[in-house]
């Protein structure tokens, strides 16, 4: 009797936190974080789904909604989503944890191309470097125990885990590009998210400087990074998910450069895609610069 | 020589109007081969509407006519309102466009043809003018210019419409003489007119509107002190209490 | 000399690629501007940008990003708002230009509902849009096909097309020439508009399509001599303006249509036709 009445108890108090906590993330990379570290115990809704473009978001009435009711809401900051955070302001001054706490940040390159949204002098994207994204979870398990202290456990466990399988593969990357010799390691994209993955893993990112993916584009620009190209004898270009690849393709063609597959920035791809959680990303993005410098 | 019935245009109980509300109501008339016919009454008779009507622009609402010549071989002049004036195209190009017939959308000009159009042109007084971008034209000038157009046309049954409207008196006296060259050719010529004056000197044939037919037939028998009163008393504006109209059933029972 | 005109285009193949498609651009899509221009229908080219959407919306929805189903779907859009607003205008008391603003308008609300059932935030028309510096053979190959048949639609339509501009109820009255000029001109500023936002943004190919016809207008008077005015003030405009992005650094498109604007402007202070042309070209008048 004793017993079947402990289940019962058991029973009551786990339904009891059957709802899920439920987290609004500013974008599909910091959703996938967020539903690792949290689990079961969270419903994680990303704002900017994968293959979107964070940059150029207009918000939607129902983007508004998601925010008031959420009990947790993740922004990245370094200037990188300044609108959720006007959102947040405007739905009913939920705080927003900012994701990148603590990383210590890059400044932005000069010719950075904003998309018509500034940035601020920082450099946004440091998710692009495994070991900020330690942090990056820290913060975000450090968030979810304040909102759900009944979970307190769950969440260090799930935690220690995910910190651990990021770990390795910081350092997985780490070494397979040290095994490289350096002037193999540079490559040209069109978008200038990367400046996080080249300081970490010492791979030179030469940005299509004055050559971004949406702005219109100098000749004198691309002249300029054609020559550079020839010049350097850069293997291979990127394209990424987020542009019109014709622009890069072209200056491939021309620099001498091969085109490579395609390399996820700001965005995951599709649950079928080859990047469909951060860790893909991650593993994704390095195997395809590897392979495009030495096929 | 034509058969003894032969006709340029018959109206057939022809009905024309907007929304319910006639312009022409129940014209019974039929114009014989090589008429030199005028449309007179006053404004709001519908004389415009039943030219539209005859030369395919218009609907009849009721009843019909007849063509007793082949519609290529109608040539229809309106009123200026739809030309667009600035349009860089001269009066040569202009006015070569009336022998669309023989050189249809992509034929080019022989000289036989130029020679023709630069004729034409001297014969209603623009010799010289070929260059002139027409919006630089008076106009008196571009009516010239459109009646040699017409001419072009070669037709056999001509519709003008207010055709003198607005124009200096030589400008009208010299297409005048025009227009009676082309009767003593044998085409039919049906002209809407304002000048009472002109039309007692130079059209044999009148038919007097005033929304219905008041008179046709030679004009000393149509434009008569009595008949002028009548089509003068006529409303101007569509009468919305108007009851529906009987009139030609009536007539014919 | 050499170095300042003719080395940026034997050094890289970008740069000749880009002054032909200006070429292409100059040859096709300027003549149809300046029928648009005399038509009183320059602003078609703006609100066409906007009507493609639902065309180009649901070919990504079919397709994905495929550059070349977007394309013949905004085309279809394209064609589809365009012909209906003339037949509107043909058979109702609304005059072209109201005609096309509401189908525009419609066109392109139904095009961002469409993109948003998709719940992705993808900038479609962004990606639809070209750039004259990335030409790929593909979109070379768009424009130059497109120039060619408007060029043979101009020449063998160009009396209907005339007389449907200045004198249409002469057009009426001698045949049935009227709506085959009407549509077929309006299918060729379709054509020609999608092609160019396809191959060179929407900035280029409006900008490249109006600018250099008002430019002619104000200097010549007769049709043909527009035509050959406009065409050339084109071209030019698309090489000095790949010169100045090359040596200036300033974006190519902007550079481009910049200065058919800049030609504009001069054209406007000096021409004959412009602002001050009565006083500038003052001469004796003659005997008659």
């Amino acid at each position: 009797m004793k017993h079947l009445f402990a289940c019962l108890l058991l029973a009551c108090s786990t339904s009891l936190f059957a709802a899920p906590l439920k987290v609004v993330a500013s974008f599909s990379i910091l959703a996938d974080i967020s539903e690792r570290v949290g689990g079961e115990r969270v419903a994680v809704h990303a704002l900017v789904g994968p293959d979107g473009d964070a940059h150029a978001w207009q918000s939607r009435p129902s983007d508004a909604r998601l925010v008031m009711d959420a009990d947790v809401v993740i922004a990245n900051g370094l200037g990188f989503d300044t609108w959720l955070e006007r959102l947040a302001a405007s739905a009913g001054s939920r705080r927003v944890v900012l994701a990148s706490e603590g990383v210590k940040p890059l400044d932005q390159h000069d010719d950075h191309d904003h998309h018509g949204d500034d940035h601020g002098p920082l450099d946004p994207h440091a998710w692009q470097n495994v070991a900020n994204v330690r942090i990056y979870a820290r913060n975000i398990a450090t968030a979810l125990i304040a909102a759900d202290a009944a979970g307190e456990s769950y969440y260090r466990e799930r935690l220690a885990g995910y910190d651990a399988e990021l770990a390795a593969l910081d350092a997985d990357i780490r070494q397979r590009f040290a095994a490289l010799p350096e002037e193999a390691r540079k490559v040209v994209t069109s978008h200038d998210a990367f400046a996080y993955f080249g300081a970490a893993y010492g791979v030179r990112f030469l940005s299509a400087a004055g050559v971004g993916n949406r702005s219109e584009v100098s000749a004198a620009a691309m002249a300029r990074l054609i020559r550079q190209l020839r010049k350097e004898q850069v293997p291979v270009v990127f394209i990424e998910n987020v542009n019109d690849p014709r622009l890069i393709e072209r200056i491939g063609a021309e620099g001498g450069a091969r085109v490579g597959g395609t390399l996820y920035s700001d965005a995951l791809s599709g649950p079928d895609g080859p990047a469909a959680s951060y860790v893909a990303m991650m593993r994704h993005n390095a195997d395809t610069i590897l392979a495009g410098i030495q096929p | 020589m034509s058969a003894p019935d032969a006709f340029a245009l018959a109206c057939d109980n022809l009905t024309l109007g907007y929304d319910r509300h006639p312009a022409v109501h129940h014209l019974d008339c039929r114009f014989p081969r090589g008429a030199l016919v005028a449309v007179v009454g006053p404004n709001g008779a519908g004389k415009s509407t039943l030219l539209k009507a005859i030369a395919g622009e218009l609907e009849p609402i009721e009843g019909g006519y007849r063509l007793g010549v082949p519609r290529e071989r109608v040539a229809y002049l309106p009123q200026r309102g739809e030309l667009d004036l600035s349009f860089p195209v001269s009066v040569f190009d202009m006015v070569a466009m009336g022998l669309w017939r023989q050189i249809g959308a992509f034929g080019r000009l022989h000289p036989a043809q130029a020679e023709l159009v630069r004729a034409t042109l001297a014969r209603v007084g623009l010799s010289g003018q070929e260059q002139r971008p027409i919006g630089t034209l008076s106009g008196g000038q571009l009516q010239r210019a459109r009646f040699a157009r017409l001419m072009l046309q070669d037709a056999d049954l001509l519709l003008l419409d207010e055709p003198f409207n607005a124009i200096d008196s030589r400008t009208t006296e010299d297409l005048a003489a025009i227009m009676q060259e082309w009767h003593a050719e044998g085409r039919s010529i049906v002209a809407v007119l304002h000048d009472f004056d002109l039309v007692r000197r130079v059209f044999p044939h009148c038919l007097l509107l005033a929304r219905e037919q008041l008179g046709f037939g030679p004009t000393a028998e149509v434009l008569t002190p009595e008949l002028l009163a009548r089509a003068r008393t006529l409303a101007e504006s569509f009468d919305e209490h108007a009851p529906v109209c009987h009139r030609h059933a009536e007539a014919a029972q | 000399m050499i170095e300042l005109f003719v080395s940026p285009f034997t050094d890289f193949e970008f740069m000749r690629r880009a002054l032909a498609g200006c070429l292409a651009l100059a040859l096709g899509a300027t003549p149809v501007g300046v029928f648009l221009l005399l038509r009183r229908m320059s602003l078609m080219g703006d609100a066409m940008s906007h009507a493609i959407l639902p065309g180009a919306a649901l070919g990504y929805l079919a397709f994905g990003l495929s550059l070349g189903a977007m394309t013949v779907g905004g085309i279809v859009a394209g064609l589809v708002v365009v012909l209906a607003a003339g037949l509107v205008a043909r058979s109702s008391i609304l005059k072209e230009d109201a005609s096309l603003a509401a189908f525009y308008l419609m066109s392109l609300a139904a095009g961002v509902l469409i993109v948003s059932l998709r719940g992705k935030n993808l900038d479609l028309l962004h990606v639809l849009f070209g750039s004259v510096l990335s030409l790929d053979d593909g979109s070379l190959l768009l424009i130059a096909a497109i120039t060619s048949a408007t060029l043979l639609a101009l020449a063998l339509l160009y009396r209907p097309l005339v007389l449907e501009c200045f004198d249409p109820s002469f057009l009426r009255s001698i045949g049935r020439w009227s709506p085959v000029a009407h549509y077929g001109f309006l299918t060729l500023v379709v054509l020609n508009l999608v092609s160019g936002f396809h191959a060179l943004g929407t900035l280029m190919a409006v900008g490249i399509m109006i600018l250099p016809a008002a430019a002619a207008r104000l200097w010549v008077k007769n049709l043909p001599a527009m035509l050959v005015c406009a065409v050339g003030l084109a071209f030019a405009s698309g090489l000095v303006g790949l010169l100045g992005s090359f040596h200036l650094d300033v974006p190519a498109g902007p550079a481009i249509v910049l200065t058919a604007g800049l030609a504009h402007i001069l054209s406007i202070l000096f021409a004959p036709g412009g602002a001050f042309g009565a006083r500038l070209y003052r001469r004796t008048h003659l005997e008659a």
